[in-house]
């Protein structure tokens, strides 16, 4: 998890070049056109937006901005245009506009997949020379068309698509989690998001910024840069107007997928902060502040918790230890290689799921360190937990009653290690940071979860979910889905569907079968009397000393 | 697997199309490898093909000296169990036909006793008699086990072949069965010899265990509509036959929903392909049920989740119903991987836990070591070879099925019924002989 925040980070870093690469295109082209041509004014001051959809390989990225700029001039130079000619050009542009969208929908799912996996390149090649084709034929408004805009086609589009099935096939149950679908491309997004931030949204939604402490850090990492990268409007105060900001990059953030508890924490901690400026400093040594405050926050609250949870969790670690546990926890990780370069000697069970299979990363890294390790998938809980003398296990979140809220699967875990046939129960060890404690309480895993897209159940070959969700050829796929309404699209599905999905999953088209329904919740909520010990930054505790922690570390 | 191929995969269909054709042996060997090789799989399919085998081997046979057919079968059930120790079903059939060959032998020692004395001795025939005459009858399930019980207290009266019986002796004493019945044997002992009825009769009653093998699932579909009420949520794994037929045939007359546990990565295909009702081109379950309305169709909401996702679930479930691979005398089963965690998680939840199976997967075993009952699978479906770098470096784990203690579960159904648990091994001595348990 530590390094898709480094992936994070370094994505973040080129979005910046790359924006500062196109921002003088961006800035000649509006001087040359306001008297005339205010509405190419407002396009092209976007431009930097479409290059969000390749920040993966800045190589591509670099590319359409120079040829940006390159027509914003013979743009330019057209400038004297009777009120007639401006008519016909604009409605041209809504075409040639309109179909763009829908190919920068597709390409910028794929760019989507390419930044995320380093591996698969198959989706790109089809997706990229199209759009650089398009983009050199076609004239300038071809090339400022191919941007994926904010108009209200893509998202009444959808609206008008989304209700029809979804209502179909959410789960009664849960009705209440399902909410609006997850943002699928940067479309739509308000002009007020910063690059870095529309770039967050697209890992954190493929599962490329995945865990808890990997999602606040990339967030607070992404939220400095707004902060860098901000400037206060005339006649405001930067505590006003900076919480504002923030609140637009934090709502495009939750489109994505929903925030976790972290994440609110930090950013519940970083808006009292900034409330707390006092308006009379002056702009730039405020946002000196507010960096330096997020940096404190992450090393604090995250990478020295870290290493002091791994430090106090690894003491539990014995010689001859079989430790069970879930999924792919980044402290938990951290814990078990720190325990083995103390030299203890220890086997490792992972248990893990469908359909992130994270614990796959875990047991690569884990076994890359030279640790005994063993995995299986949750079918074989009582498998693993029968030899088992310790479980650890990460958390998204403890509650206020004492409860885990965690990857869906580990309350099994924790249920078996506890129940073990022979009588003899199995210490249950959660690792958490205190940043994820919350006031929040839940008794059962339906009130409070979160519902993930359905459709990741539906492919059975777990090596696509490895590196992230979506890759290159799942996002052709619910477009298909979606369009296989929309007339447009009508004859495309049934080629693509069946050379893109060989194995030909019985589910393949579950959303036409009436009354099935397939469920993908992300977390479920074990019960407190499962679980030993919280291991902390602040000390470990019992479950039920969680509430005064959180008292303790919110009010500290 | 197209369905093209079907013909030429070998399974229980194409085994069953060679039996005719190939010599015993042969056959014999061809289970054997269709075990070891895990050709044949699901439980009735092994059940099926080794009560063909038997039927075969049984009719082939130039004997028909009853001691010499139990000893024949005996070889013939050792090398089966011996291919494939796991497949219980496999043992258990070969075990009901031993226990049918020493009946019908009794019986027929019996008669011979009978005749040449007094009629005095004759109750023990009656449930025979009564049998007798009413071979095809929807009945006779009940008139099989009814046989065994009334053989089993009649099990010492030859003093014929083994030293088995000899302890049971003193047992068998009490065995008047409360009407006497004039019509005694006479009716049909007198026609022919001893020797050549018992391999008749013994044809017959494996006959009559083929067909309880393909009605099974139906009679225990019987019994849904007493345990499924309307708008409960019921959860329930893998993509067992009885399970789906039972949920069907309540479906027919009351509206629930139903919770389906994908069973991922060794019954997910068969999983998903049951609830969206496209069946999958197996050649095992290319049979008239694979055919049958999935429950979605019939108005039934299936959500399918992950495994993972049971014990959030719980909370909501009212009843988990479970196949299982077979059933051990304690009660305990054995079934498919994850099915324990789903019966502790209802445990935890206080959800009833209702397991259906054919008493043909009621298996004599005791489990004494559980382990060995265990079998792995796969590995590569859990780890797929694409992580190369992985699979070199750590030890994967892919168990098929999983141990569900007694306690787990609450109520039993076969064909016959109803059963707690703790009331199974009344089944076990109904249905197997004692002298067959290790036989």
């Amino acid at each position: 998890m530590a390094d898709s925040v480094d992936s994070a980070l370094k994505s973040s870093s080129d979005i910046k070049s790359v924006q500062a690469q196109s921002s003088p295109a961006t800035d000649t082209t509006p001087s040359q056109q306001t008297q005339t041509l205010p509405i190419r004014e407002s396009k092209s001051a976007k431009s930097p937006a479409p290059s969000e959809n390749q920040t993966g390989k800045n190589k591509d990225a670099s590319k359409p901005p120079a040829a940006g700029a390159d027509a914003a001039v013979p743009a330019g130079a057209d400038k004297p245009l009777t009120p007639a000619e401006l008519k016909k050009k604009a409605k041209a542009e809504k075409a040639a506009r309109r179909a763009r969208e829908k190919l920068a929908k597709e390409s910028g799912g794929a760019g989507a997949a390419g930044s995320s996996a380093p591996g698969p390149g198959q989706g790109r090649p089809p997706a990229t020379p199209k759009k650089d084709a398009a983009g050199g034929g076609a004239s300038q408004k071809g090339q400022k068309a191919a941007q994926p805009r904010r108009g209200s086609a893509p998202t009444g589009q959808t609206a008008a698509d989304e209700p029809t099935k979804k209502e179909d096939k959410s789960v009664a149950v849960f009705g209440h989690l399902y909410g609006q679908p997850r943002r699928t491309t940067i479309a739509g997004a308000g002009k007020e998001v910063h690059p870095a931030v529309l770039a967050l949204g697209l890992q954190l939604r493929d599962y490329v910024v995945c865990g808890s402490s990997a999602r606040c850090v990339a967030t607070l990492l992404a939220f400095k840069r707004v902060i860098e990268s901000y400037t206060t409007p005339l006649g405001t105060s930067l505590s006003r107007h900076l919480t504002t900001h923030l609140s637009h990059q934090i709502t495009y953030l939750s489109t994505c997928r929903p925030l976790s508890i972290s994440q609110g924490n930090a950013i519940r901690a970083l808006k009292l902060a900034i409330a707390s400026v006092d308006p009379s400093t002056p702009e730039l040594s405020a946002k000196a502040t507010l960096c330096e405050f997020i940096d404190n926050f992450i090393r604090e609250k995250i990478t020295v918790a870290d290493q002091v949870i791994a430090g106090s969790a690894a003491q539990k670690v014995q010689d001859g230890d079989v430790i069970v546990t879930f999924a792919g926890s980044s402290i938990v990780k951290q814990t078990l290689l720190t325990a083995h370069k103390q030299g203890k000697r220890f086997r490792v069970s992972i248990i893990d799921s469908r359909p992130l299979f994270e614990g796959k990363n875990l047991a690569r890294a884990l076994a890359n360190a030279g640790l005994d390790v063993q995995y299986s998938l949750v079918h074989a809980i009582s498998h693993a937990i029968k030899d088992a003398t310790k479980v650890f296990l990460g958390a998204h979140a403890m509650t206020s009653n004492g409860r885990l809220y965690s990857r869906v699967g580990t309350a099994l875990v924790a249920m078996s290690a506890k129940e073990r046939a022979g009588g003899v129960e199995v210490p249950v060890i959660v690792c958490c940071e205190t940043v994820k404690f919350t006031d929040r309480v839940a008794l059962d895993s339906i009130v409070v979860n979160e519902i993930a897209d359905a459709d990741e159940l539906v492919s059975a070959q777990p090596l696509q979910q490895v590196t992230g969700l979506v890759d290159p050829v799942a996002p052709a796929k619910p477009d298909n889905k979606k369009g296989g309404k929309a007339a447009s699209s009508a004859p495309k599905p049934d080629p693509s569907a069946s050379s893109l999905n060989p194995s030909s999953s019985p589910l393949s088209n579950w959303k036409e079968n009436p009354n099935l329904q397939l469920l993908n919740i992300m977390y479920d909520v074990t019960p407190a009397e499962y679980v030993d010990m919280v291991v902390t930054e602040m000390g470990s505790l019992p479950p039920s000393a969680v509430p005064i922690v959180h008292r303790m570390s919110t009010n500290l | 697997m197209p369905s093209t191929s079907l013909a030429l995969t070998p399974g229980l269909g194409s085994f069953l199309k060679s039996l005719k054709t190939h010599p015993v042996e042969t056959s014999i060997e061809n289970l054997i490898s269709l075990l070891k090789r895990r050709q044949i799989r699901h439980s009735r399919s092994c059940a099926t093909a080794t009560a063909y085998l038997l039927r075969h081997v049984v009719s082939v046979c130039k004997t028909s000296d009853p001691l010499k057919l139990i000893e024949r079968v005996q070889t013939v059930g050792r090398r089966l169990v011996a291919a494939q120790p796991r497949e219980m079903v496999v043992g258990n059939v070969v075990r009901r036909v031993l226990g049918l060959i020493r009946d019908e032998a009794e019986d027929d020692h019996e008669a011979e006793f009978a005749l040449s004395e007094a009629g005095s001795e004759s109750q023990p025939q009656t449930p025979r008699a009564f049998d007798d005459p009413s071979p095809s009858l929807p009945l006779d399930r009940d008139m099989l086990s009814l046989r065994a019980e009334g053989a089993e207290r009649s099990s010492s009266r030859p003093t014929l072949h083994s030293m088995f019986s000899l302890l049971s002796h003193p047992e068998a004493e009490f065995s008047p069965i409360s009407t006497p019945g004039t019509q005694s044997p006479n009716g049909r002992m007198p026609g022919h010899g001893p020797g050549k009825d018992v391999k008749a009769e013994v044809l017959e009653g494996i006959g009559e265990i083929i067909d309880e093998l393909g009605q099974v699932d139906d009679q225990i579909a019987s019994y849904a509509l007493e345990h499924i009420h309307s708008n409960e949520i019921i959860l329930t794994h893998t993509s067992s036959t009885t399970v789906q037929k039972f949920l069907v045939k309540a479906a027919t007359k009351r509206k629930f929903t139903v919770i389906h546990a994908e069973s991922f990565p060794n019954n997910h295909e068969a999983t998903h392909a049951t609830v969206s009702g496209n069946p999958l081109d197996d050649d095992e379950n290319l049979s008239t049920e694979a055919f049958q309305k999935p429950l979605i169709a019939l108005g039934i909401t299936v959500i399918l989740i992950p495994d993972s996702a049971v014990f959030a679930l719980m909370s909501r479930v009212n009843k988990v119903i479970l196949g299982t691979h077979s059933v051990l005398a304690n009660g305990g089963l054995v079934a498919a991987a994850g099915t324990r965690v789903i019966a502790r998680a209802a445990k935890v939840h206080q959800t009833p836990v209702v397991v259906v199976s054919g008493v043909y997967k009621l298996s004599p075993v005791y489990p004494f070591d559980f382990d060995s009952l265990i079998e792995y699978g796969d590995a590569s479906k859990v780890l797929p070879y694409e992580d190369g770098d992985l699979v070199d470096q750590i030890d994967v784990q892919n168990p098929i099925y999983d141990y569900v203690p007694a306690e787990l579960v609450d109520l039993y159904i076969t064909n016959l019924g109803g059963h707690a648990p703790s009331y199974l091994y009344r089944i076990v001595s109904d249905h197997y002989r004692k002298e067959d348990i290790s036989f």
